[in-house]
């Protein structure tokens, strides 16, 4: 166990070895984190100036610091799913199952990766962002908590697309499950706005989703920090990490069990 | 010698659903049964070099799959290096190293360093005797130079020289080649071929090949396992089928004029195109330099070409007279 998680480790630091080899790749993803930043925060300052008669009540402040938290994790996550699609669906899985060490826990570390090296690097463009506009960030003693979330909540997007990268076992290919999962984030998540606005109802449900875990939780901890939302939010992010290991673990077992009968997909 | 790899009546049935034509049959598929492997049985001594052959859809990958562990038997038994394979994947993987012709099994956005540092972790390898393991390869092999280039950004040849390196860092008694110089040019083949049989032999290393080269088997493998529709057809020493059947090269020369027109024992003419003369030529019979050296005799000659038949004629051959048998 102790080597499967150093070898882990080394997976880990070399899918962050990537990532920032790739520079280039990561100056991209800041660049257009500022151009969606710049997009949607003119939007959410108008509606805050000019409420329509009946709107809902925004929080006080506007959505920008939410949006602005929200889009720091989604364009931090990784491609993991078409990874897995490709390695499936190809055959490139079998290199992979002749070594002695478990596959899906050896990519998900280096995607993982990845994911925090962009992690740091959009969260250092969110900051700069924030003193070039002017704009009010949160206090700088919630930074730390907002990074916690942050890691947790992208450990939870990237499940959810392992999720749908391993269905390749039995779909090959995985658009329309892909496809499901990101309008779901986007619904139940809250990307563009808190879920705190819908209907009680429907809040109360979609905070119990895995997209809530992923997207929102972290979104109003930027909006209006506090002790016990940190709490809450690390309690959901941490369930749905568990939930969601294990339907990979489940999926990966029943697809390994095929793929060893049958040769291939 | 003690047996690397036993095999008794190993085979393999694969099922798959057969659409029919029609909406309503769409939803009550035909399902259709194809043996690919039936039933064969070997052993492989420490130390031997062997090549399994055969056409396309044979059953050597299959077999080869079912010998590493990432494919289970519809029936029969195999152990290798004492392990069942399908059973005992993980604790076979430390004891074999695998090498696929068409798939890599490096990090292609990953300088070759981190790929074989990475599989350092992969394998539970000690930093000393891997270092000491890794610097024997990269000497014999030429790569100082390759290792800090990631590997999408080398040629074929280069890369298929890490792949190999990356398969025996971690020490295996047995190696796995399935087409290992498939798409390489003529001196990157003849560097594998080179390497593989040196290394084996200098190790004590067991190999198991692939190939539909049959210069890879003429030159790495010291016995043939010729596979034909799931059976085994022929399993002999490579000097004994060498002589049998792949004694025969085809002869193409290209001339300005007519075409070359000899008389020698076993030399037969095969047909021709315009300028192009193609003769098979049976070498126990008459040596190639000496239709070379009839036919340069005659004049005229522009372009001279030297092959082997196509495998598929020699395994033609060779099931042919097993079916004469």
């Amino acid at each position: 166990m102790r080597r499967d998680l150093t070898a882990a480790a080394v997976a880990l630091r070399v899918g962050a070895g990537q990532a920032m080899a790739g520079w280039t790749v990561l100056a991209g993803r800041c660049l257009f984190y500022v151009l969606i930043m710049t997009v949607l925060s003119a939007l959410w300052d108008k509606v805050a100036a000019e409420p329509a008669r009946g709107a809902i009540a925004l929080p006080a402040g506007g959505l920008v610091l939410y949006v602005l938290a929200t889009e720091w994790i989604t364009l931090s996550l990784p491609a993991v799913h078409m990874r897995f699609e490709d390695d499936i669906r190809s055959g490139g899985l079998e290199p992979h199952l002749l070594r002695p060490k478990f596959y899906l826990l050896q990519s998900l570390a280096q995607s993982l990766g990845g994911t925090l090296v962009r992690l740091a690097a959009l969260g250092g463009t969110a900051v700069v962002w924030l003193a070039v506009t002017g704009r009010q960030g949160p206090p700088a003693a919630t930074y730390p908590y907002l990074f916690v979330l942050g890691v947790l909540a992208v450990t939870v997007g990237m499940l959810l697309y392992a999720v749908a990268g391993l269905c390749a076992f039995w779909t090959r290919r995985i658009l329309p499950v892909q496809l499901v999962i990101q309008k779901l984030m986007f619904l139940l998540g809250g990307l563009f706005a808190p879920i705190s606005l819908y209907p009680d109802w429907l809040r109360k449900l979609a905070e119990a989703t895995p997209f809530a875990a992923h997207l929102y939780w972290a979104g109003v901890q930027a909006l209006a920090p506090s002790g016990a939302m940190f709490l809450t939010a690390a309690a959901w992010q941490v369930l749905w990490i568990v939930l969601l290991s294990l339907l990979c673990l489940a999926l990966w077992r029943a697809g390994l069990a095929k793929v060893l009968r049958e040769g291939g997909v | 010698m003690s047996a690397v790899i036993t095999v008794k009546s190993l085979s393999k049935a694969y099922r798959y659903a057969r659409r029919r034509g029609g909406f309503f049959e769409a939803f009550s598929p035909e399902h259709v049964t194809i043996e690919a492997v039936a039933g064969v049985d070997f052993e492989i001594a420490r130390g031997e070099r062997v090549a399994i052959i055969g056409p396309n859809g044979a059953g050597k990958s299959t077999t080869l799959k079912m010998l590493s562990g990432i494919l289970e038997p519809s029936g029969g038994e195999a152990s290798v290096l004492g392990l069942t394979p399908w059973r005992e994947r993980k604790a076979l993987a430390y004891k074999i190293g695998v090498v696929f012709g068409q798939r890599s099994q490096l990090w292609g956005e990953l300088p070759a360093r981190e790929s074989f540092t990475l599989l350092r972790h992969i394998y539970d390898q000690e930093a000393a005797p891997f270092a000491k393991r890794l610097g024997e390869l990269t000497e014999r092999f030429a790569l100082t130079d390759l290792l800090d280039q990631p590997v999408h950004r080398m040629s074929l040849g280069q890369r298929m020289r890490c792949e190999i390196t990356a398969s025996l860092l971690h020490g295996p008694g047995l190696l796995f080649l399935d087409e290992p110089t498939i798409g390489l040019d003529v001196t990157a083949k003849a560097a594998i071929r080179d390497f593989i049989r040196e290394h084996a032999r200098d190790h004590g290393q067991t190999v198991l090949l692939t190939s539909h080269d049959t210069r890879d088997i003429e030159l790495v493998c010291d016995r043939v396992i010729v596979v034909n529709q799931g059976r085994i057809v022929v399993d002999q020493p490579t000097d004994q089928l060498r002589r049998r059947f792949l004694g025969r090269k085809i002869i193409t020369f290209q001339s300005a004029g007519q075409g070359v027109s000899l008389n020698l024992p076993g030399v037969t003419r095969r047909l021709s195109e315009a300028h192009a003369t193609i003769l098979e030529v049976d070498t126990k019979l008459t040596r190639v330099e000496q239709v070379i050296a009839a036919a340069m005799a005659d004049g005229g000659i522009e372009d001279v070409t030297i092959e082997d038949p196509p495998m598929e004629e020699v395994i033609a051959d060779i099931y042919a007279s097993t079916h004469a048998t």
